[in-house]
């Protein structure tokens, strides 16, 4: 099946299966790579990606659900001239990360969230991360660096 | 200590520097193993066999062959050497029905529901996955010992090639000084029989991997793995190929905390690329895993059983200590010698025992093997002895804090093994230090209230309150004898007029698995050389450009790499002296060596060099529910000096929360030699939401005589005393003990109950 979208601005167009996940028209299809997979389970938000600007698991949807959609990935993020998002910043300077596998869902998701509520509190900086897991930070960093991009923005 | 060649600088050790690798990291820019497969890869299926213990009857895999983009399928009779491991070859590559000579161990009998039956390799993973479904087998069902007492109960042996009358197939003693002595000297016993659970890695990223022909003719594997030069030694012995002909190269990895030292994908595609060049097809093979895969097919955090006694005189002082460790080896070996032993040495706690009988050993089982995970059986010991000491304290009245204070290891103490502690033992003040930063001496502080379920308002009366304590070493570096070492090459670049350098490469294969070695390495290169570490570019993780680092593993990295990184900068200052342009160092570090135990007595001098940790824990248990939240966790660390800061940190505060998740919620569950709960909806990781309302990092710099800087091993330690202070803050707040884990709310609820009826 065809399917007709934007990706990080540009429109493209892909030959899908019904049955593709989004994640995998990201990832094989159009080749960003920075979109991770960690489950199959929809438990983990490594694939976490913006869908018409609200986060969304892409693995939780098909690639054609997301005909006509604007679709957001980590690669999207930065300006053209490669300055960092500032919730890249954010992680970068916070060390928001170690292995660096959950930190694209996790940008991706701190910066839906804070669109939604531009200065939360601690515990709802918590409530709005509870669909990504991170096995390795403890979480204390990736809640400072969506504090400070939230003190920043 | 000042740089040996150039002029300082504020980048080097010490310095708070954000990651060389953070902007990758935050961009997508960073490639894991699955993002470098190339578009024309060939996919590999890994078929598991399925089939905990069965002996395989007849294979056919021509339904397979022919299934549409199928390209080959490998079995046991393409692999020259069908056997592997890190530190015992008793694993099949594959289960088959053909055999050669090159290999004692049967290759027809599936121990493992994970063993490898075949791979499949198509043209794209759709159609490796439906060639993978018609791998044909008939077995024939043999004896499922699913559990160590399955396996030491029945006849049936797993590796009979071994020549062991029973399924457990190594063992440690201790005997030191007079047990019946020190018995006749207590006052207070403290006895417990403790189940040690399972706990599941879960990095982030699932296992993955390419191989292919590079441009040398070198057999290439990239993957995510813990120690390239093994990985290639494992590769060489299985595939019968010179290690100069294979080629090993680490890029980004998703996590790793021990599950990635053993083989997981390396032989197996390596053999792919291998059998299809031969056809003329050189084409990279590629793989990836889902989540279930990794978990079903990757090693765990060994379960156990330790029978474990205590003994004090009236003061408080340790008479004497009794333990018999048992710890289920699973299917194959993988590290579990290793592990036990680590565990053997811990079982007695970091304190001074004058008189022990310890009996340690591991257990063949059909179920998933055991092997390493942060702590190396040093947690499972730990939970142990430091319950016994926290249930001695209640027994006898005496403060948990003060009766640590007088039995704890110092200086000059005579540790397990009957061998002197090597010097630099913080213990004192690192346990002095987490009493004084938790306050213990004083009432807690209020703490919200909760309720396990948001929508009902907290049950103040349910609620109850309590604190604990614990404190551990852990090994710094290989073990037992084992010939550690690391080697590391430094370039200074500069013209010959410069005076100093201006520049410098730094080559080393120690693996970046997210704990930020490679910016360490870099820091301390800049402090070695005196070149700033913006100047400095780092090429890691290759076989073909770095000697052997040894592994990301037994806190060792950062300790073993600094001492090669100072090696090789002195090297590079004697050459850039001397005007050779570029100067070139070259350092193998090797550590004092260390001691085999005695196997009657278990004498010797097992480590270098350890580590040292104390917890304090505050906790509120919900005795309706037996829901828990953690309050407050102060854990303390002497790291003999921070290379940079904010990292040791980050290992702290992570290691702490996969500590939390052990004694909390992971909950791996195993029946008949199958996972039951291999996924993410299962088992269950600590969450954002789930994590203690507090952690504090306590850093102390008390340096360690042979660390390089002065630093210390610490990436292990949070996770060594978490579950044994949060069972005694459990009991402290209910009055009751808890010998397992992780307390589950179901768990808790059961145990109050059977107290109170």
């Amino acid at each position: 099946m065809k399917v007709d979208l934007t990706v990080n601005g540009s429109a493209m167009s892909a030959d899908v299966e019904p049955r593709t996940l989004l994640v995998h028209l990201i990832r094989d299809d159009l080749d960003l790579t920075g979109t991770n997979v960690g489950c199959d389970t929809s438990s983990c938000g490594a694939c976490t990606v913006h869908v018409n600007g609200e986060s969304v698991k892409s693995c939780t949807m098909f690639a054609v659900q997301a005909q006509g959609l604007e679709i957001t990935t980590i690669e999207g993020m930065a300006a053209d001239d490669g300055t960092l998002h500032p919730m890249q910043e954010a992680f970068r300077q916070c060390h928001g990360l170690q292995c660096g596998y959950c930190t694209p869902g996790m940008v991706m998701a701190a910066t839906s969230l804070l669109k939604q509520n531009p200065s939360p509190s601690e515990a709802e900086v918590r409530e709005g991360l509870e669909g990504n897991l991170c096995r390795c930070t403890g979480y204390h960093n990736i809640v400072k660096s969506v504090m400070s991009a939230a003190g920043g923005a | 200590m000042t740089s040996v060649v150039g002029e300082m600088h504020d980048s080097g050790v010490g310095a708070a520097l954000k990651r060389f690798d953070a902007t990758d990291k935050v961009t997508g820019a960073a490639e894991y193993p699955a993002d470098r497969i190339p578009a024309d890869a060939l996919w590999a299926k890994v078929v598991f066999t399925g089939q905990p213990h069965a002996r395989l009857i007849a294979l056919d895999t021509s339904d397979a062959e022919a299934s549409p983009g199928v390209v080959a399928v490998l079995t046991a009779a393409d692999v020259p050497v069908n056997e592997y491991g890190l530190t015992k070859n008793d694993q099949p590559v594959f289960i088959g029905t053909t055999q050669n000579d090159r290999t004692e161990v049967p290759s027809n009998i599936s121990r493992w529901e994970a063993d490898h039956l075949a791979l499949v390799v198509a043209e794209t993973a759709e159609q490796a996955e439906a060639g993978a479904a018609l791998v044909k087998a008939d077995w024939e069902q043999l004896e499922v010992l699913g559990d160590i007492d399955a396996a030491l109960s029945s006849d049936t042996l797993i590796h009979p090639e071994d020549g062991l009358d029973s399924n457990r197939y190594h063992s440690f003693k201790i005997r030191k000084g007079d047990l019946a002595k020190g018995q006749a000297a207590t006052t207070w016993v403290v006895e417990g029989t403790y189940e040690l659970p399972y706990q599941e890695h879960a990095y982030l990223q699932p296992e993955a991997g390419l191989a292919y022909y590079d441009s040398d003719r070198r057999l290439t594997v990239e993957v995510a793995g813990q120690w390239t030069h093994e990985d290639r030694v494992q590769l060489a012995h299985a595939l019968d190929l010179p290690e100069d002909r294979l080629r090993v190269i680490y890029p980004s990895i998703g996590g790793a905390f021990g599950g990635r030292e053993d083989i997981s994908l390396q032989i197996v595609l390596a053999l792919a690329a291998m059998r299809l060049a031969e056809k003329g097809d050189t084409r990279a093979v590629g793989s990836i895993w889902s989540r279930e895969e990794s978990i079903v097919g990757h090693h765990k955090r060994h379960r156990g059983r330790i029978e474990a006694t205590l003994g004090a005189d009236a003061d408080g002082k340790i008479t004497f200590v009794e333990a018999d460790v048992v710890l289920d080896a699973g299917a194959y070996n993988y590290t579990s010698n290793k592990v036990l032993g680590n565990a053997h040495i811990g079982v007695a706690g970091c304190y001074e025992v004058p008189n022990a009988r310890i009996d340690s050993s591991v257990v063949y089982t059909n179920a998933t093997p055991g092997g390493a995970f942060r702590g190396f059986g040093g947690p499972q010991a730990a939970f142990v002895a430091e319950t016994q000491m926290n249930k001695l304290a209640e027994l006898s009245g005496l403060d948990p804090i003060e009766l640590r204070r007088i039995n704890t290891l110092k200086n000059g103490s005579e540790f397990i093994t009957q061998t002197e502690m090597p010097e630099g033992v913080s213990l004192p003040q690192v346990i002095d230090r987490c009493a004084i930063e938790a306050r213990m001496g004083e009432p807690m502080r209020l703490a919200s209230q909760f309720s396990p379920v948001a929508s009902l308002a907290p049950a103040a009366d349910a609620l109850k309150r309590g604190r604990g304590f614990a404190c551990a070493f852990k090994n710094v570096g290989f073990s037992f004898g084992f010939p550690e070492r690391c080697e590391a090459e430094i370039h200074l670049l500069g013209g010959e007029e410069d005076e100093y350098p201006t520049s410098a490469i730094l080559f080393h294969a120690g693996a970046e698995v997210g704990q930020g070695a490679h910016q360490a390495f870099i820091q301390m290169a800049a402090e070695a050389t005196g070149v700033g570490s913006e100047n400095i570019e780092g090429v890691f993780s290759d076989t073909a450009s770095s000697g052997d680092s040894g592994s990301a593993s037994a806190s060792r990295l950062t300790w073993m790499a600094g001492n090669s990184i100072q090696g090789a900068a002195s090297e590079a200052e004697k050459q850039w002296r001397e005007g050779a342009r570029p100067a070139i160092g070259q350092f193998r570090f090797v550590p004092p060596p260390t001691e085999y135990l005695d196997p009657e007595t278990g004498a010797g001098w097992p480590n270098f060099t350890y580590g040292y940790v104390a917890q304090a824990i505050e906790m509120t248990v919900d005795t309706e529910t037996g829901h828990i939240v953690v309050d407050r966790v102060v854990s303390t660390h002497d790291v003999g000096k921070a290379i940079n800061p904010v990292l040791v940190e980050g290992q702290i505060e992570g290691a702490v929360i996969q500590a939390h998740g052990y004694a909390l919620s992971e909950n791996l569950q195993s029946k008949d030699g199958f996972l039951l709960n291999p996924r993410f909806s299962g088992y269950l990781i600590p969450g954002i939401g789930d994590i203690p309302r507090k952690v504090e990092s306590v850093i102390m710099e008390e340096a360690d005589p042979l660390g390089p800087f002065g630093a210390r091993g610490m990436a292990e330690m949070p996770m060594m005393t978490y579950a044994p202070a949060l069972v005694a803050a459990l009991h402290d707040a209910t009055g009751v003990w808890f010998d397992t884990f992780p307390l589950t709310p179901s768990r808790v609820l059961a145990g109050l109950k059977r107290v109170t009826g």
